[in-house]
């Protein structure tokens, strides 16, 4: 019960910055009308929405693209595109019921055959290859479709993330199946969103205008009917600084990913409104890898995980804008279990004690500790693609500490995602360091499962006996609470006991925008920025 | 610089025997340089670590009907030979296949991001010669303004493009509020970029050209103009910049491959379309049909480029020519 009380004081914390930046403007009333332009740090690489996997998006593809159900902030699911849903007894059989008055964009019906041919090419690998679609929806049995309302999905076994990924499935029109476009996306591929996809222009921006029949919000937006913007465009600017003279200098209305150096620049200055919002998943952490070097060695992992200590680096590098994190998931993921918190870490004289027992007892000249000749030396592999949020800073002052209380040699290796890729396939490394941003358990199994059996990002490469039962005691259950005991205990095993990850903080959202623009926010549950729907200028 | 455009005007080589020989040799070359680098980077992309299908899978639970997939969509089920051949094969009939990474047809992805680039380097290498000539000429042998213009050039020559974009950004788009910041929309959207771009290399032209002038200011030639009492401004840019052009036009033709390569890291500061962001994207993701589109287009535009300096050479040097009459209306 303690991580619920946890996660609604930092939801209300959110709601409290919401309303400073907004109460200054409750007087006025929302009002259609206007064009926004967004900067936003990502390009997509596919505008399909279904094959694109960057979490930073989806924030682009969900105005146009939507799904059968919604989440609320608890992570409990409401209606939208789907007036309701259903779980058979046996957990196998999923059905869905459409709402009778939606229409794509381009003028055809949201029927069950429509929603149907989308699980149908979900499965398909020619379609779905390279996507994380194409797991999740293996695992369906049959699909029917008993009248034009109603799907029914039965599963080959009881799979609880199973909903997240039906219910969140972006819905494309029947004829982009037949599209040249189809893989590349494009104003081909119509979806039911508010807006539609009107220009993509590569490396600069895309375009979406109001779609004027839209009038099937789900409970989450805050007003129903078509959009307030009559046109919405996010513009591509990579880099971070670059994003906030574009928004200081009225160039932009909206910007998302603001630094930690930035956000003050936006947090006390009445002409800009600032928001963040952690994200969901996996913490930012090291996984130790349990089959290569030093770190097979559990007492080396332990020495790790209990002699470092993080909170303090995280105080410095970030001046207190980022949040440790003590487990394996997200503390706004209502699966997470915080009872980890403080149960280690900064215990140097423990760490030492494990690696004089594991026999790396005699040091180098150079204060690394040695164990037949060789040096305490291990790698940690970061993606250069995935170094950003001052990642870089972060390691080296891990390195640093783990040089000076341990004695260990942390050797960071920043690689390209073809020696990423080459490195994760040989197993060759000490550790990997990253993050992730699936619920609902998908990024714990996709954590914990062995390589070889759907564990697709198991970068601590384990595949103890003890992990296998509690991975699917949780997913072969409906039931919340009983699976957050499962992960309860998985968290226990695989942090405290086996040290084969080393969570540090959990990445975040941030949003600044100018005064006059009203309702930008984040996604509830999900936490990414989002809605276009309901943002509305007042005269500026 | 108008007495740099009297310099080229249009000639022809008139009735020289070797004259189709050397368009077909020049052609030849081209085509045998254009091949080398679609092989060279054929080979060096697998070569590179990863393997391609992984790549494609990346961070997703892997099965081997997936893999089988990917691997019928884009005939990696194929010999490596094989697949070189098939390349070349549908090169020549003009397709570059589909990206593999972002699924649209290659010809058109490059096309469409070939011309910002272009308009990019092309005011880029304008404002880096402008730039080179302007300093190396108002400066050469005049002791203060070489020292301040020495500063200068070693300022902008060794200041990093990123930065160096960064502070325009700062100064003349965020606080200035003259240039917009990002995309390729306008004519002003190009200045910021170009500048940032051009004039680090103009930087290294101009020094060059200095010295170059310095040298040919103290060619005894230079005394018999004084001699006949021409002015300090005709002598160096009718008569010496001539002599100091030359090293300075080998640099420009290097300098071209490094604007393309600059454009990279400029194209990211400023949000703008390009091939730059393209190139690097495909070459770390080994999307192989991207990065070979891009190989050859760099070749053809090292060919032409370099023909044309060649030719730049003869007119700006009669002794370079083979008969010097055509030279002797310039004089």
């Amino acid at each position: 019960m303690k991580s619920f009380a946890g996660a609604r004081s930092l939801s209300a914390l959110t709601l409290l910055v919401l309303s400073s930046g907004q109460s200054l403007f409750a007087a006025e009333q929302p009002q259609p009308g206007g064009s926004l332009t967004w900067g936003v740090e990502t390009e997509p690489n596919t505008l399909n929405p279904q094959l694109n996997g960057q979490s930073k998006a989806e924030l682009i593809l969900r105005v146009a693209y939507e799904s059968l159900l919604a989440r609320t902030p608890d992570g409990a699911y409401i209606p939208w595109l789907a007036t309701g849903y259903h779980v058979s007894d046996d957990g196998k059989t999923y059905t869905f019921t459409l709402r009778d008055d939606v229409k794509f964009s381009n003028g055809e019906k949201l029927t069950s055959a429509a929603v149907a041919e989308n699980f149908r090419h979900a499965q398909d690998p020619a379609y779905c290859a390279g996507s994380s679609i194409c797991a999740l929806a293996g695992r369906i049995d049959t699909i029917a479709t008993p009248d034009e309302h109603t799907v029914t999905l039965t599963l080959k076994q009881v799979y609880s993330p199973f909903l997240s990924f039906a219910s969140g499935l972006k819905l494309i029109s029947p004829s982009s199946w037949t599209s040249p476009q189809l893989k590349a996306g494009g104003t081909d591929i119509a979806g039911t969103g508010p807006f539609i996809l009107r220009r993509y222009e590569k490396g600069q921006q895309i375009e979406y205008v109001r779609n004027p029949d839209y009038h099937w919000a789900s409970a989450n937006a805050k007003h129903q009917g078509p959009a307030y913007l009559e046109s919405v465009t996010y513009r591509f600017l990579p880099e971070s600084s670059v994003r906030t003279g574009a928004l200081l200098s009225g160039q932009v209305d909206v910007i998302e990913g603001v630094s930690g150096n930035d956000a003050g620049e936006f947090k006390d200055n009445a002409d800009f409104s600032y928001q963040h919002a952690l994200n969901t998943g996996t913490p930012y952490s090291l996984f130790l890898n349990v089959k290569y070097g030093p770190t097979q060695e559990v007492k080396v992992r332990q020495a790790i995980l209990q002699g470092l200590d993080i909170s303090p680096i995280l105080q410095s590098i970030y001046r207190g804008e980022r949040t440790r994190v003590w487990g394996i998931t997200s503390p706004v993921d209502p699966l997470y279990d915080a009872s980890l918190t403080g149960k280690y870490g900064n215990n140097p004289k423990l760490a030492n004690q494990l690696l004089d027992e594991a026999g790396w007892k005699t040091k180098g000249a150079d204060g690394i500790r040695t164990k037949d000749g060789q040096p305490l030396s291990i790698e940690i592999i970061q993606a250069q693609a995935t170094v950003r949020d001052q990642r870089d800073v972060l390691l080296q002052a891990l390195q640093a500490q783990a040089r000076q209380r341990l004695g260990v040699d942390l050797k960071i290796r920043y690689v390209d995602s073809g020696t990423y890729t080459e490195v994760r396939k040989t197993g060759q490394f000490g550790s990997i360091a990253n993050s992730n941003t699936d619920t609902d358990g998908i990024d714990i199994e996709n954590h914990y499962l062995p390589v070889n059996a759907g564990g697709a990002i198991n970068y601590s490469r384990t595949d103890a006996p003890e992990i296998i039962p509690l991975l699917k005691g949780a997913s072969q259950t409906l039931d919340n609470a009983e699976r957050k005991k499962f992960y309860g205990q998985l968290q226990n095993f695989a942090v405290l006991q086996q040290a084969l990850a080393i969570p540090l903080y959990e990445p975040e959202d941030q949003i600044a925008a100018a005064s006059y623009v009203h309702g930008v926010g984040f996604r509830p549950f999900k936490q990414m920025p989002e809605n276009a729907y309901d943002v509305w200028l007042s005269k500026h | 610089m108008s007495a740099e455009s009297t310099f080229i005007p249009p000639q022809r080589p008139k009735s020289a025997p070797s004259w189709h020989g050397r368009v077909v040799r020049r052609l030849l070359s081209g085509a045998l340089v254009l091949w080398a680098a679609v092989t060279l980077s054929f080979i060096s992309v697998y070569l590179a670590p990863g393997d391609i299908v992984s790549l494609l899978m990346g961070e997703q639970v892997q099965t081997p009907a997936i893999e089988a997939a990917i691997r019928a969509e884009w005939g990696l089920d194929q010999p490596l030979y094989l697949q070189y051949l098939h390349y070349l094969w549908r090169v020549l009939h003009g397709d570059f296949g589909r990206s593999y990474m972002l699924n649209t047809d290659v010809s058109s992805l490059v096309l469409s991001q070939l011309w910002p680039t272009l308009k990019l380097t092309g005011l880029a290498l304008v404002i880096s010669l402008v730039f080179a000539v302007v300093m190396a000429v108002v400066t050469a042998h005049r002791r203060w303004g070489q020292r301040i213009a020495g500063g200068i050039e070693l300022v902008l020559a060794s200041t990093p493009s990123f930065w160096l974009g960064i502070v325009l950004l700062f100064i003349f788009s965020f606080t200035l509020r003259w240039f917009p910041v990002a995309g390729d929309r306008s004519f002003s959207s190009l200045v910021l970029p170009a500048l940032s771009l051009g004039l680090a290399q103009g930087a290294v032209v101009s020094q060059v050209l200095r010295r170059g002038l310095e040298d040919a200011l103290d060619e005894p030639f230079v005394l018999t103009l004084r001699a006949w009492g021409l002015g300090n401004r005709v002598i160096r840019l009718r008569h010496a910049l001539r002599h100091a052009a030359l090293p300075a036009v080998t640099l420009t033709g290097w300098l071209i491959g490094g604007l393309l390569s600059g454009a990279v890291i400029t194209e990211q500061v400023f949000g703008r379309p390009g091939l730059g962001k393209i190139t690097v994207d495909a070459v770390l993701g080994k999307d192989l049909p991207v990065v070979l589109a891009v190989a050859i287009f760099s070749a053809l535009v090292y060919v032409v480029l370099s023909t044309l300096v060649d030719i730049l050479y003869l007119f700006i040097d009669p002794r370079l020519r083979d008969n010097g009459q055509n030279g002797e209306e310039n004089a």
